[in-house]
């Protein structure tokens, strides 16, 4: 093989594994926002939903290892991440309570939730290290990489499988994967689905139809809140491995975006959040090459502008298209 | 930084109780003089503001002065109110706080208010153009702490002793292209060119402070480019930078505080990858500015600028690299410091015009 081609193979592939751990959180995120906003309830507390579960699994994490001194040290990232998971969760349910039993708007509650989580956090950790910026002070854990063996040495493949330093993917990344396999399918074709998104659709028609429509919200919500939360988790215990106060820095509001942006469909959203993923590893890049900082920051909200701009000019066209295959059918004889 | 406010609010009520008679400064009514400090953002940084805060504590303990803490948040739209009503309340005869952003603030507020004093520290304001009698800033030339980290960072990357690392790459990670993170980077360029000429350095910006991630993608990127040491000036977004250095084996240098002391007990892996970090000692400033005031020698109305000679900054020494180090490159790093207090050596700065 031309050695020039391995080598930009391998640039290529570097750029590709840092954009999918890049993109995982917002992966997380915009899934979990996907399934409420199909449900009717659009979840704006994404961001306070990741941010809960980084901290408690951060925590949980690092005082597990108090808690069970005489447990193996592998049982203590997963505790980690099931109390991260559970927290995250909880915050969505409490969302969910708001909405649907008190009547809170979904916007105002979700943003308040977002507020109450920034400072919940940062008021907990320093209750609990002394320290309101980060938990630098606490041993806490990651949760383990996956590692194909015996491709590290394969050109371009290894360093797409098994990332830039042959450590492998965290698992959370191969679980974001299964997740955007498993709901896409789910929404397409189990009753599970089809219910959720004829909620959304229109409630009345649902109710009207027989289905437990506030059962099938809770569901929504609770399920969005377990994803993101697997996005924070992340965040706190793949990406890095410390909570830091405000960490999600704005994810959870770009994973909204890409639920929009993917025109609210599964493989549009996941491809609009590896376009955010993808947009933050090259602005992490780009200022190798002496492009001025200004410009670089402009990528990812430009690359947002200009797809939203394509999305939107694709289905103005589509519905033309349709409209004019409607007329010629309603003309023709 | 267990700095709830309520809590010090206590003990500053408690301080004002039971502080015995006789000890420093007092006020007419012979109650210990009310120093306020103005945070604009949050303690726990790890960095800036934290080390401020202790220099609060060390002015409350040595110079009996009853100290508040006033956390305004990053919400720029707060700052300049919370100035307004720090100053306006009459409580503290002085306010202190810091950094660039609070300069015009400073300046906006200040002539409203002469009978209070302002330390504002690590920015200025413009005295040709406000009756700031009342204003005593202080200038940090961190140009200079960043010459030494560039003369450690090149210096290490020429022993080769780094290995898979690119001998002529280091790199810098900082938070956000303004005055002061650019001039650490002049002068940590002009130190690493100055150790090896014609060396590369690697410049981004994460365009935040409080975000890891970001931090670390960026490290990662400099990393596998080859760097193998990176100056991280980025606040609490440089801990990302150092989780780097510690996955990929390679090395990272801190910034304002002692970044290895952090990790050196939760982490020390972690530790061993922080060569040192240029302080910049925002605490002994601070005190020996609310000393000089109580003293009544405070140069108001005037800006001064504090560096390696005045040991306003420098670099720490963390035990756990330190066999990492060869002896000629710290005699280089050693050399350097002693020509910039002589004067014999002057580090290009950032900042327009030079230095006061």
């Amino acid at each position: 093989m031309n050695l020039d081609l391995v080598a930009t193979g391998t640039a290529a592939a570097v750029v590709a594994a840092a954009t999918l751990r890049a993109a995982t959180p917002i992966l997380f995120a915009s899934l979990g926002g996907l399934i409420s906003e199909l449900a009717g309830c659009i979840n704006v507390a994404l961001e306070g939903v990741m941010l809960v579960a980084a901290f408690a699994g951060v925590i949980t994490s690092a005082y597990s290892t108090l808690w069970f001194p005489d447990a193996p040290l592998w049982l203590h990232p997963w505790l980690g991440c099931a109390a991260g998971l559970l927290a995250g969760t909880a915050l969505a349910g409490l969302l969910a309570v708001f909405h649907l039993e008190l009547g809170a708007d979904l916007i105002v509650a979700g943003i308040g939730l977002n507020i109450l989580a920034q400072g919940l956090t940062v008021l907990l950790m320093a209750h609990l290290t002394g320290d309101k910026g980060s938990t630098a002070s606490l041993a806490s854990f990651a949760l383990p990489s996956l590692r194909w063996p015996g491709i590290g040495a394969v050109p371009v493949l290894g360093v797409l499988l098994n990332g830039d330093e042959d450590t492998g993917h965290n698992v959370l990344v191969y679980v974001a994967m299964a997740a955007t396999g498993l709901i896409a399918w789910a929404l397409r074709h189990t009753v599970f689905g089809l219910r959720l998104r004829a909620t959304g659709e229109n409630a009345e028609a649902a109710l009207a139809a027989g289905l437990p429509v506030r059962r099938l919200r809770y569901a929504g919500l609770l399920l969005s809140g377990l994803l993101a939360s697997g996005g924070g988790v992340f965040l706190g215990m793949g990406y890095l491995t410390l909570f830091q106060a405000d960490m999600a820095a704005g994810r959870g509001y770009l994973a909204l975006a890409a639920v929009f942006l993917g025109g609210r469909r599964p493989l549009g959203t996941v491809v609009a959040a590896l376009v955010f993923g993808a947009a933050s590893v090259t602005a992490a890049r780009l200022g190798q090459l002496a492009v001025p900082a200004e410009v670089v920051f402009m990528i990812p909200p430009l690359v947002t502008i200009a797809a939203l701009v394509l999305v939107k000019q694709h289905q103005r066209l589509a519905t033309r298209r349709r409209a004019a295959a409607g007329r010629a059918a309603l003309l023709s004889p | 930084m267990r700095g709830q406010p309520l809590a010090l609010v206590l003990m500053v009520m408690v301080m004002a109780v039971l502080t015995p008679a006789g000890a420093g400064a007092r006020a007419a009514d012979g109650r210990p003089q009310r120093v306020a400090f103005f945070v604009n953002g949050a303690l726990g940084d790890k960095s800036f503001f934290d080390s401020a805060a202790r220099g609060l504590r060390q002015a409350k303990a040595d110079l009996h002065l009853a100290t508040r803490t006033i956390e305004g948040g990053y919400d720029p739209t707060r700052w300049e109110s919370g100035l307004v009503d720090l100053a306006d309340s009459g409580d503290f005869p002085i306010i202190v706080t810091g950094t660039y952003t609070m300069g015009p603030l400073v300046q906006k507020v200040a002539p409203d208010y002469p009978d209070v004093t302002f330390i504002l520290f690590d920015g200025v304001v413009d005295y040709a153009h406000c009756a700031c009698h009342n204003v005593y800033s202080m200038r940090f030339r961190q140009n200079e702490g960043g010459y030494l980290a560039g003369v450690l960072a090149a210096g290490l990357m020429r022993t080769g002793a780094i290995p898979g690392a690119a001998p002529g790459l280091v790199g810098l990670v900082g938070a956000m292209p303004i005055p002061v993170i650019n001039d650490f980077a002049a002068g940590y360029v002009a130190g690493a060119q100055d150790a090896a000429p014609g060396i590369t350095v690697l410049r981004q910006f994460a365009n935040s402070f409080s975000d890891p991630a970001m931090g670390k993608e960026i490290a990662k990127a400099q990393y596998g480019q080859g760097a193998g040491v990176i100056f991280q000036v980025a606040g609490a977004t440089g801990q990302g930078v150092i989780e780097a250095a510690e996955e990929t084996g390679r090395y990272v240098i801190g910034v304002d505080s002692d970044q290895a002391a952090l990790y050196r007990v939760s982490s020390p892996r972690r530790a061993a990858r922080i060569l040192t970090s240029v302080m910049k000692n925002v605490d002994t400033a601070i005190l020996r500015a609310l000393r000089l005031w109580q003293q009544g020698r405070l140069p108001l109305g005037r800006t001064e600028s504090l560096g390696l000679k005045e040991g306003a900054i420098g670099l720490a020494d963390n035990p756990d690299a330190a066999l990492t180090v060869p002896p000629a490159v710290r005699a280089a790093v050693a050399a350097a410091r002693q020509r910039i207090i002589d004067g014999t050596l002057t580090v290009p700065t950032a900042f327009a015009g030079g230095r006061p």
